[in-house]
């Protein structure tokens, strides 16, 4: 339905209502429809007076609606009024009446009743992030910066996650201050990043450069670049921080890959026991290894080439370099079948060392186990994002580890081309390019800043890592 | 109050000042308009600020009443109650807002309600209530209408004709359940075994062991109702588990007559180890035939998250054989998963008991999940797929390959 343009009497509305096909919806969906069109307010108000004329009383889902357009459209002196009635009327209210007057009140002059309003949001449930974007953003518009940092240590002890809009705009308002308190929160921000590895984007990249570069006596100077594969900085020189884990990440992740993508709930859902006993002695046994490869998902490459054979060339390939291989299979490999030819493998084993599974043993995990198990210097070679084992992992810290590990530790083959020369060439899965030997998170020395940041036109999978940066030096 | 009371006042006041503008163009063509408008607007005033003012005491009446209740209730048992009337609160306006919220919620489920860790979880679980709401409430409304229309059908009966000659005596029902009954009885005697696994209660949500009751609770029916009917095994049932009491509450006092075997023991304590096979979607052996001398086994699980190879890993635990149903060497599968329902397995394997016939036990698969029955191997129809395919799409030959290896993984 056309929202009318101006006012309507009561009669009229009458008539539009009966011409309606189904009238008891009749008032949302006009009130929605004047959401959806930006009537004038005006319009909402008469069709509201009609409403409480012939009822005697306005539906609450009404009143909200109604608030939505004030909301929309800034009306505070309405917004005041709306809550007024519904505080009467009602002894609380609702989540979505709630968001709707915290954030029509926030961007007004009376933004600290927004602030009450979140109190008494808070007494019922957890306020969502968008309430709390509302207030903290008000209150920094304020220059009341104390409370707004208040409010988003409070907003992170509750584990919400807090918008990349509420970020920016504390790097917005706090341009040209010189405050030894608030450039210590803001750092606190850019490390808050690092931890949950966020990447800003554009704009707020820009908002953090301009920050820094207007700290009086400080002498910012940010630049935007591109990182080598070397993990050098082109602008500063600086080499960023490698991909490596730390000895205690490094056996806190392996520890976790055991307990809960190995053995999870049930060590007979991925293997058994026994399995995975005899799995242990084989690799302590034989340890250390350089490269670990999925022999299944490897020799799935190329289709039209027999499955061995892809195998077969890869393992060439890698067997040159004078490295030791472990190729983890399956049983049914070992069959002399129309795919696997036992004189091929039988080839293959004296390159390389080979645990077969059983068919029915998931063999990823044994990847993930003896690539790790091998040390820090240990590659694994599969097409597999790994994503069903990373999601056995509980915590979200532990899955970022995870990810991090897998940056700088998998190799994917890629054959270069259909033609008859085998030429096997190394990815990263996530860039197509060889695993990264820097770390693509926010990172700090003190005197220098290096941001990673993404294009918001830039699509962006949860896998792949920005290629853009912001260096910042200290001159 | 008294800014309520301003606002609507404002309401009136802003919404007459443009009709007056409207008639005020109106005035060259009427001379008396202007008049006429502005009383108009006198009568308008009058009619509605005295109702409005009615209205908003009501109000405030309905308020204040509903405070001292409240109030007289809380002093009694203080803490417990304030939040549990607190979260009734919430729900209340979630209904007013016209979320899917049931109307009427119970204590239990209240707190059941509040248990749930989280935003999203409340949300669903006050939709899944709503829902079984609203069909009870039509499933009672249909019932009502059943019981008129069948009153008047008796009264025009009795109007017509009184006398009907029959030979049996009308007692459909309960000569069926005898009969019924019998052929339970015989069959824990002579019958071919099949066992419920009752030992994925941890694995399962409180709603996922009430479906997977009923879904037992179903396939006991159509066993009963068989010609030939299984012996019924629950092992590794405990005495007052979930399951239990899920199964009191459905069955009542029929729960003691069942003819079924219950037992704590575990399958493997009381059959041979050689004649169990576990039926697991999960399993790499292909069902072939129905053998009469094995013992099937069906875990009693309902799994809505996804915990793949639960049922597998318990057969390889105790070293048991596995099978799956044949269900992609008979059907073109469309989507869906290859786990089926209880009631559905029971009624494949009654029909393979009974018939031997793959493609009659599986047209017991829900439709939705498949597009047809295979009666070639797949590999034999893959030349026809393709060839169909390119005459219809004019497709290259391997993008069409491409999808077939996409939906017939090579195992």
């Amino acid at each position: 339905v056309q929202p009318p343009e101006k006012p309507l009497q009561a009669e009229e509305w009458n008539k539009l209502r009966e011409g309606f096909q189904s009238p008891e919806i009749f008032e949302e969906v006009m009130l929605n429809s004047m959401i959806r069109c930006n009537s004038p307010i005006d319009v909402a108000k008469s069709l509201l007076t009609h409403l409480a004329k012939r009822n005697g009383d306005i539906a609450y889902n009404v009143l909200v609606k109604y608030l939505t357009l004030c909301v929309q459209q800034r009306q505070v002196s309405e917004i005041r009024d709306v809550y007024d009635i519904m505080k009467v009327r009602f002894k609380i209210l609702e989540s979505g009446a709630y968001k709707l007057l915290i954030k029509g009140l926030s961007s007004s002059d009376q933004w600290r009743m927004a602030l009450a309003l979140l109190e008494e949001v808070k007494k019922i449930m957890i306020p969502s992030r968008t309430c709390y974007e509302s207030c903290i953003k008000a209150a920094i518009r304020h220059q009341e910066m104390k409370l707004a940092f208040e409010l988003y240590d409070e907003m992170l002890a509750k584990d919400v996650v807090p918008t990349l809009g509420v970020l920016q705009s504390f790097f917005d308002f706090s341009r040209g201050i010189e405050d030894a308190e608030l450039q210590k929160e803001l750092f606190g921000i850019l490390l808050y990043l690092r931890e949950n590895q966020i990447y800003p984007h554009r704009t707020f990249m820009r908002s953090i450069k301009l920050w820094f570069e207007s700290i009086p006596g400080a002498n910012w100077r940010g630049r935007l670049t591109k990182i080598k594969d070397s993990g050098q900085c082109p602008v500063c020189n600086h080499q960023l921080e490698d991909s490596n884990l730390t000895e205690e990440e490094y056996s806190n992740l392996s520890e976790r890959i055991i307990r809960d993508v190995i053995h999870g709930t049930d060590t007979f859902r991925k293997t058994s026991p026994q399995e995975f006993e005899a799995f242990q002695t084989f690799v302590e046994s034989r340890l250390p290894f350089d490269i670990v490869i999925d022999g299944l998902n490897v020799s799935h490459i190329k289709p039209r080439k027999m499955q061995c054979e892809n195998l077969f060339d890869a393992i060439n390939c890698l067997a040159k370099e004078n490295t030791r291989l472990l190729v983890l299979g399956r049983k049914h490999m070992l069959m002399n079948s129309s795919n696997w030819k036992r004189e091929i493998m039988k080839e293959m084993q004296n390159k390389a060392d080979f645990f077969f599974a059983e068919n029915i043993s998931e063999d990823d995990a044994f990847l993930l186990y003896a690539t790790l198990r091998s040390g820090k210097h240990c590659k694994f070679v599969t097409r597999d994002f790994l994503r069903d084992h990373k999601a056995c992992l509980p915590d979200s810290l532990t899955r970022h580890l995870f990810r991090k590990w897998q940056r700088g530790h998998q190799i994917v083959f890629s054959p270069a081309a259909e033609g008859r020369s085998i030429k096997f060439l190394f990815f990263s899965v996530f860039s197509q390019q060889p695993a990264f030997s820097y770390d693509c998170v926010v990172q700090t020395t003190g005197d220098t800043w290096h941001i990673p940041y993404k294009d918001v036109f830039e699509e962006k999978y949860s896998y792949q890592v920005p290629r853009k940066w912001l260096c910042i030096q200290q001159k | 109050m008294q800014s309520a009371n301003m606002l609507l006042r404002k309401i009136v006041r802003s919404s007459v000042l443009p009709f007056a503008a409207q008639h005020r163009m109106q005035k060259d063509l009427f001379p008396l308009s202007r008049t006429l408008s502005l009383s108009l607007r006198l009568e308008q005033d009058k009619s509605c600020e005295p109702t409005e003012k009615l209205d908003l005491d009501e109000w405030k009446k309905v308020m204040k009443s509903g405070l001292q209740e409240e109030v007289s209730e809380t002093v009694s048992e203080p803490k417990e109650l304030s939040s549990l009337a607190a979260a009734r609160e919430t729900l209340e306006m979630w209904r007013l807002a016209g979320r899917a919220v049931p109307e009427n919620i119970s204590e239990e489920q209240l707190k059941t309600f509040m248990e749930c860790p989280s935003k999203s979880a409340k949300k669903k679980y006050l939709k899944y209530l709503h829902l079984k709401e609203l069909r009870k409430k039509n499933d009672k409304r249909k019932m009502d209408e059943k019981r008129e229309r069948r009153l008047e059908a008796q009264d025009q009966a009795s109007k017509t004709d009184e006398t009907k000659k029959s030979s049996f005596v009308c007692m459909w029902s309960s000569t069926m359940n005898k009969a019924y009954n019998w052929r339970a009885a015989q069959s824990m005697i002579f019958g071919q075994p099949l066992v419920f696994d009752m030992s994925y209660e941890k694995e399962m949500s409180v709603r996922e062991v009430t479906n997977t009751v009923r879904q037992i609770v179903l396939s006991e029916s159509c066993n009963r109702r068989s010609v030939d009917p299984f012996h019924i095994h629950f092992c590794n049932f405990k005495d007052d588990s979930l399951y239990h009491r899920e199964f009191i509450n459905q069955y009542r006092e029929a729960w003691g007559k069942l003819l079924i075997t219950v037992t704590d023991q575990c399958y493997t304590e009381i059959f041979p180890k050689d004649k169990l096979i576990y039926l697991t979607a999960d399993s790499p052996k292909v069902m072939k035939t129905f053998d009469h001398d094995k013992i099937y086994i069906v875990g009693s699980m309902v799994d809505k998250s996804i915990k793949t190879g639960l049922s597998l890993a318990r057969a390889k635990r105790l070293g048991l054989e596995t099978a799956a149903l044949p269900l992609e060497k008979y059907l073109l599968w469309t989507t869906g998963a290859k786990n089926l329902t209880l009631d559905q397995m029971m009624h494949i394997l009654l029909t393979l008991k009974d018939t031997a016939d793959w493609k009659k036990a599986l047209e017991f698969v829900p439709k939705r999940k498949y597009c047809g029955f295979v009666n070639k191997p797949v590999k034999e129809l893959k030349k026809t797929l393709d060839l169909i395919n390119t005459l219809k799409h004019g497709r290259g030959r391997e993008e069409v390959q491409k999808q077939f290896a996409k939906s017939y993984p090579k195992k």
